[in-house]
Parts: structure tokens; C-alpha cells; sequence
């Protein structure tokens, strides 16, 4: 057992399903979606591209890739958020569906990531 | 991302980043858990906007106080402790961003991209030189100073710092690697398509050889300049396609050589080293006994020279380790060695040649010979450049500095190709021959004629080319009119034209003035620093070729039309 692979394989499918965690619900109600859990998300997502970075080939730079999307879009979700609140006086319908639908594109980049993940390990012979 | 530098960057941030992550996470979701209180008294929670901003205001120690409400004292507990939580891990990153400046492999890497991107930069055509010492050095301030440019590899760091502190114009990149490594080779440029020559000029020969052969491997288009001073070696050499091998002995020996036999040609060889076109009286060589002190490869050399002249020489094997040892001196001329010149018959000697590894040998041989036998010529070997002036001042007749050759030599084969043809060519001739030349330099040039050479093409030769291309033909006595008026001629001689074309090279040595110039041929020229002027403003200027071909004036544009002939000029 590889104790590097457990480590990383843990943060990148917690990555994913945290992401996926604050993404379920109902799009258009705010009441569905935790911050909590979109906090956790972007944490989770942030050390995830940090186990990413160094690595040299070919699959480590698509991987990097992937991760780099992850936290802009879940970034900018926050961003929107915190822009709503604070500055144009709370969440409308609009301002809701963009960070959930934000959140959504980062849970896509989440599952490519995951899925490249598996693949390579299920190619590996050790 | 190709360098490496950044990859080193990215791996060793790794872990403080991931430190300054966790444990700004820490600090929020604490700060958001622990309830405070707004100025009216109600219980509140930190957004996770306000906890992100207070957190990275406070881990970066800027400290802008509590905000937005005064803390309660569970909150203010929390906050001490993240404090050190977060202000260490951000310690902790800032340390290792100082510590990646000062790493030695990071450095490293960054020279060699530095390095690298020089190497690419350069457009013209450019040479390698493998080592720096007194040897390459000359050669590097020669071809620098002649606008070609250099990239230097060298071992040891020091060297290379020499170099970026003479501020050389072009520049000449220099970083120090292992050279007898490909992978060193591959970062001087070795594979770029302006990479000309590589320079291998090494102490030992079997590194020599080896390097050589990796150039050769490594790009086949690439000239390798290689000393070699063994027969085998130089065999060897030849059998992987190296063209150009310079064995400093042999270079020396065939000098003597010539000097004896045919002091002409050994003249015309000297002047394109840069020699006054003539031989001074105490450069003539005496014809009787010779003795020859130090019988190491040199000594072999200079006896082999003697032995095709059919001169009668006697040779002292005298080695300069064995002899410091035994006589724990370096000075030479006690009882026992004036015994053993005077064996070797000192007294009616004509000429004692010094050829030993050691200087201070070599002078106090000199001294000793001159004591027993005031009117002999002498000849010594100097073997570092740092002690020419010594030399001098012990009024030795003729002194060889094997390091000071090669240098020339070097460097006449990489800027004057044409020169260094010239000289072969000249050997296979006898000294009438290059007695008339000298004659004929003299009375056409003056006392110091100047050599040059040129490519008759777009770049160097615009007017001629383009009439060559049109179809014009010209022959070489055309170039040889004077600009200022075109039935007189220049100070001007050709010493060798060569053209090159699909049927092969084509080497006329002293072409005649009847010859039809090819584009694209190239000259050695023999000529004065005035007419030389004259030449090249002939050759790029389209109003003086045609002044020069026909003894009119080119009008050009309408003044021509309308048929306006200005007076000419006297």
C-alpha cells in the first residue's frame, strides 16, 4: 500500500464530495446549501491542488488542471456570496442560482479529476 | 514549464502552503463557532467573510484590531491562540521563500536557464571553447575582439568569474559544468544550427580525444578544433572525421624545419602570424652542430626537424623533474654539467636549444652555454606566458611558447580559414618560390604589408555581387584600380581565391589578374590600410565599381535620361 496514493486519493474524493455536498439541493433556495459546507469545500479543494503540484507528467499537469478549476469556480462562488451579502444587500434568486451553479461546474472538474485519479491507478501494476 | 528552476520553486512551497491552508481553516471555523457580542449586547456570529478578513489580516501580523464588534473573552482565548497558530505557519513560509533564495541547487538551475537563453539569443554563427586558460584565453580576446562570438565551459567556478568580470564586447557566456559530459555539451548549444566549432584544447590528450568524439557524435556539422600530441592519438582522431588536429610540437618542429631550410616560407608563415615582412639579421639560423638540452617530446620534435634538414646535432636528455630532485636546484651550470656540454662539444656548438618542461632551467641553461661559448645561438622553450618578460631580458635569440602557438594557431583556423590555407599550401613550395613572393609583397605593398579576407557575397561585396549575378563579367584586375583614378592600381595583391560549387572547391594560390570572379568567391588579400579602404568601398559601392570597370561616371536617375554628363573627376 502506497501511503502517499491514500493521502492524496483521500483529499481528492473528499474535495469531490464536499464540493458535491454543498451542490445538492434545490439551485434556487440558499436554505439548501450550507456555508459551512462550501467552506470545507474550498479548503479541502485548496490542499487537494497543493498534493497536485510537482508532479511532473503528463496526467500531473491535467490533474493540476482540473484542481485549478475546481478552486476558481468554488472561489468565485464564495466571491459572489460574500459580494451579495455585503454589498448589494442580500441574496436574490439570480445571485443564488449563479453560486450553486458555480459550485456545479467545480463539482464537474471534481469528478474528471477523480476519474483520471482512478484510472491511473488502476493502470499502475504496483 | 521547461526549466527546472520553477519546478525546484513550486516543490519546495509545497508544505508551507499546505501549513498556511490548514491553519487559517483552524482559525475561521473557531472564530465563526465561538459567539460574541454586537455594542447592543446581542449574541452574533462571525460571517465567514469578517473571520477570512480578520484571520488574514491578523496571520500577516498587520493587526488592524477587533473588528466588527470588540471581542468577548472566549473569542479573545481563541484569537490568542491562533495567533501563534497562524503567525508561525506564515513564518514558517516566508523562511522557506528566503531559504529558496539562497539554495545552492536552485542557483544552479537558475545559471544554467540564464545560460541557456543567452545561447539562444545568439543569431551569428558562434564557437565553444572548452576550457579556460592562458591558451584559450588569448584566443577568446583574438576572436572577440574580432566581433565572433564565444560561449566558454569550464570546471571550475572561479574561471567562470574571471571571465564575467573582463566584460567582454560581444558578450561570451560562460558557466562552469563538468565538459566532459554530452549533457554540458547540449547546454553550450552543441545542437543549435549556428554552433560553428567546439575548441578542445585540454593538457590531456585522452580527455581530449574523448571530448572530441562526443562533439562529433553529438552534432556531425560541428568543426572541432582538438590538440593532439601523440601520433596514435592524432591517428585516432583522424579515423572519427576530426579535420582539425593541433599538435603543438609538430607545429613547432616543421617551423624549425623551414626555418633552416627554406627561411622564406617560414617567413610568409610568421607574417600572417603577424611577423614584419622581413627577416632581421639574428633570425637566420646557423647551419653547423646543434645541441639540443631536454629530449622530452619536444626535444623529439626539434630533433626531427634537425634530422629532415640534415643537420648534425648532439641531444642532453635532461629531465626537469629528475634533475630538481637530485640536485635540489632548478639552477642549472655546476661542475658536472659544464662537463657534460663541454662532452657534447659546447665549444664549437653553433647553436643550443633549451627545451626543457622548467623555465628557470631552461634560462640558466642558456646562461651557461652563452658563459662557455659567447658567440652561440640560442634557442629556448618557455612553457608559461607568465614569465615572458624574463625571457626577454635574458636576450635569448629565439624563445617558443608552445601555449602562445596554439593560440595562434587556433585562432587563425577559426577567423582567417583562408590564411590558414594559404600556409599549407606554401609548405609544399620551395624558397625561391616564396622568395620572389616576398619580393614581389615588398615592392608592390612596402615594408609591412597588411593581410585580409573577405567572401565576395551580398552582405560584404553588394555592388560586385549584384553585377556578378546579372551576369557582368569582371575580372580580378579590375579590383585591383585605383578610386582615384582607374588607370593606376592599388597596393593591392591576391594571395589566394577560392570558389566552391556543386562540381567541388575550387583553391587557385596567387591567382592571375586575367581571373573571372565568381560570386560568392573568397579572397586572401595583401595590402596597405589605404587600399584596403579603397577595395572595399569598390566592392559594396555600385558608383565606384562602375567608375573603377569603364572610367566614367554612373548618372544616375532622370539626370541620366536627360543625358547631363558632370565633369569628371580628376
Amino acid at each position: 500500500m502506497n501511503f502517499q496514493k491514500v493521502i492524496s486519493g483521500f483529499f481528492f474524493i473528499l474535495a469531490m464530495t464536499t464540493n458535491f455536498g454543498f451542490f445538492y439541493g434545490d439551485p434556487s433556495n440558499i436554505d439548501y446549501h450550507s456555508s459551512w459546507e462550501l467552506f470545507a469545500a474550498i479548503v479541502v479543494n485548496l490542499i487537494a491542488t497543493i498534493l497536485k503540484l510537482g508532479d511532473k507528467t503528463q496526467l500531473g499537469s491535467v490533474l493540476l488542471a482540473t484542481s485549478l478549476v475546481a478552486d476558481i469556480q468554488l472561489i468565485g462562488a464564495a466571491s459572489v456570496w460574500a459580494l451579495a451579502v455585503y454589498v448589494l444587500g442580500g441574496l436574490n434568486l439570480e445571485s443564488t442560482v449563479v453560486i450553486i451553479s458555480m459550485s456545479g461546474g467545480a463539482l464537474l472538474a471534481n469528478i474528471v479529476s477523480v476519474l483520471l485519479f482512478i484510472g491511473d491507478t488502476l493502470k499502475s501494476k504496483r | 514549464m521547461e526549466s527546472n528552476s520553477a519546478w525546484i520553486i513550486i516543490h519546495r512551497m509545497r508544505i508551507p502552503i499546505l501549513v498556511i491552508i490548514i491553519t487559517f481553516a483552524i482559525s475561521i471555523i473557531g472564530l465563526m463557532l465561538i459567539p460574541g457580542r454586537d455594542a447592543n449586547g446581542n449574541v452574533y456570529h462571525f460571517s465567514f467573510f469578517d473571520a477570512f478578513y480578520f484571520v488574514s489580516y491578523m496571520a500577516t501580523t498587520i493587526g488592524f484590531g477587533e473588528i466588527p464588534y470588540e471581542f468577548t473573552y472566549p473569542q479573545r482565548l481563541w484569537v490568542n491562540f491562533t495567533i501563534f497558530l497562524t503567525v508561525i505557519g506564515w513564518f514558517y513560509g516566508i523562511g522557506n521563500i528566503v531559504a529558496l533564495v539562497q539554495d545552492k541547487k536552485l542557483a544552479r538551475e537558475l545559471a544554467v536557464a540564464r545560460f541557456r537563453n543567452k545561447i539562444k539569443k545568439i543569431t551569428e554563427p558562434f564557437i565553444i571553447v572548452l576550457g579556460y586558460n592562458n591558451v584559450t584565453r588569448e584566443i577568446i580576446n583574438r576572436l572577440n575582439s574580432e566581433g565572433i562570438r564565444i560561449v566558454v565551459v569550464d570546471k571550475d567556478e572561479t574561471k567562470i568569474e574571471q571571465i564575467e568580470l573582463e566584460n567582454y564586447i560581444p558578450e561570451v557566456p560562460a558557466i562552469s559544468a563538468d565538459t566532459t559530459k554530452p549533457a554540458t555539451l547540449k547546454i553550450a548549444g552543441i545542437h543549435q544550427k549556428n554552433c560553428k566549432a567546439v575548441v578542445v584544447l585540454f593538457e590531456d590528450d585522452i580527455k581530449n580525444a574523448k571530448i572530441a568524439l562526443m562533439c562529433k557524435l553529438l552534432n556531425k556539422r560541428v568543426d572541432v578544433i582538438v590538440k593532439s600530441t601523440t601520433k596514435e592519438n592524432t591517428e585516432h582522431l583522424r579515423n572519427i572525421g576530426i579535420r582539425h588536429i593541433e599538435d603543438p610540437f609538430k607545429i613547432i618542429s616543421d617551423r624549425l624545419y623551414f626555418e633552416i631550410t627554406a627561411p622564406y616560407i617560414w617567413l610568409l608563415e610568421m607574417w600572417i602570424f603577424g611577423h614584419i615582412l622581413r627577416i632581421r639579421k639574428r633570425e637566420f639560423l646557423p647551419k653547423s652542430k646543434y645541441i639540443i638540452c631536454g629530449y622530452g617530446r619536444m626535444g623529439h620534435a626539434l630533433a626531427s626537424a634537425l634530422e629532415r634538414a640534415g643537420i648534425e646535432y648532439v641531444s642532453i636528455d635532461i629531465k626537469s623533474s629528475d634533475y630538481k630532485k637530485k640536485k635540489q636546484s632548478a639552477i642549472y651550470g655546476d661542475a658536472e654539467d659544464i662537463k657534460m656540454l663541454m662532452d657534447a662539444g659546447i665549444k664549437d656548438a653553433s647553436c643550443i636549444i633549451a627545451a626543457t618542461k622548467d623555465d628557470m632551467i631552461n634560462l640558466t641553461i642558456i646562461s651557461t652555454a652563452k658563459k662557455l661559448n659567447p658567440s652561440i645561438y640560442t634557442i629556448a622553450r618557455e612553457n608559461s606566458l607568465e614569465d615572458i618578460s624574463i625571457f626577454k631580458s635574458a636576450r635569448v635569440d629565439k624563445v617558443y611558447i608552445l601555449e602562445r602557438i596554439l593560440a595562434k594557431y587556433t585562432y587563425n583556423f577559426i577567423a582567417n580559414p583562408l590564411a590558414n590555407k594559404f600556409i599549407r599550401l606554401i609548405h609544399k613550395k620551395d624558397n625561391v618560390w616564396a622568395m620572389n613572393l616576398v619580393g614581389q609583397l615588398s615592392a608592390t605593398i612596402g615594408q609591412n604589408p597588411d593581410h585580409f579576407e573577405i567572401t565576395l557575397d551580398e552582405e560584404h561585396a553588394y555592388a560586385l555581387w549584384h553585377e556578378l549575378q546579372n551576369g557582368q563579367t569582371i575580372t580580378l584586375e579590375v579590383l585591383k584600380r585605383s578610386r582615384h583614378n582607374w588607370q593606376k592600381r592599388n597596393k593591392i595583391l591576391f594571395l589566394l581565391y577560392e570558389y566552391e560549387d556543386e562540381n567541388g572547391r575550387q583553391t587557385i594560390l596567387l591567382p592571375p589578374d586575367t581571373l573571372e570572379i565568381k560570386p560568392g568567391a573568397k579572397l586572401l588579400i595583401a595590402c596597405d590600410e589605404e587600399s584596403r579602404i579603397d577595395f572595399e568601398y569598390i566592392i559594396s559601392n555600385y558608383y565606384e565599381l562602375y567608375y573603377v570597370r569603364t572610367g566614367e561616371e554612373l548618372t544616375p536617375g532622370i539626370l541620366g535620361y536627360l543625358n547631363f554628363k558632370p565633369a569628371k573627376a580628376s
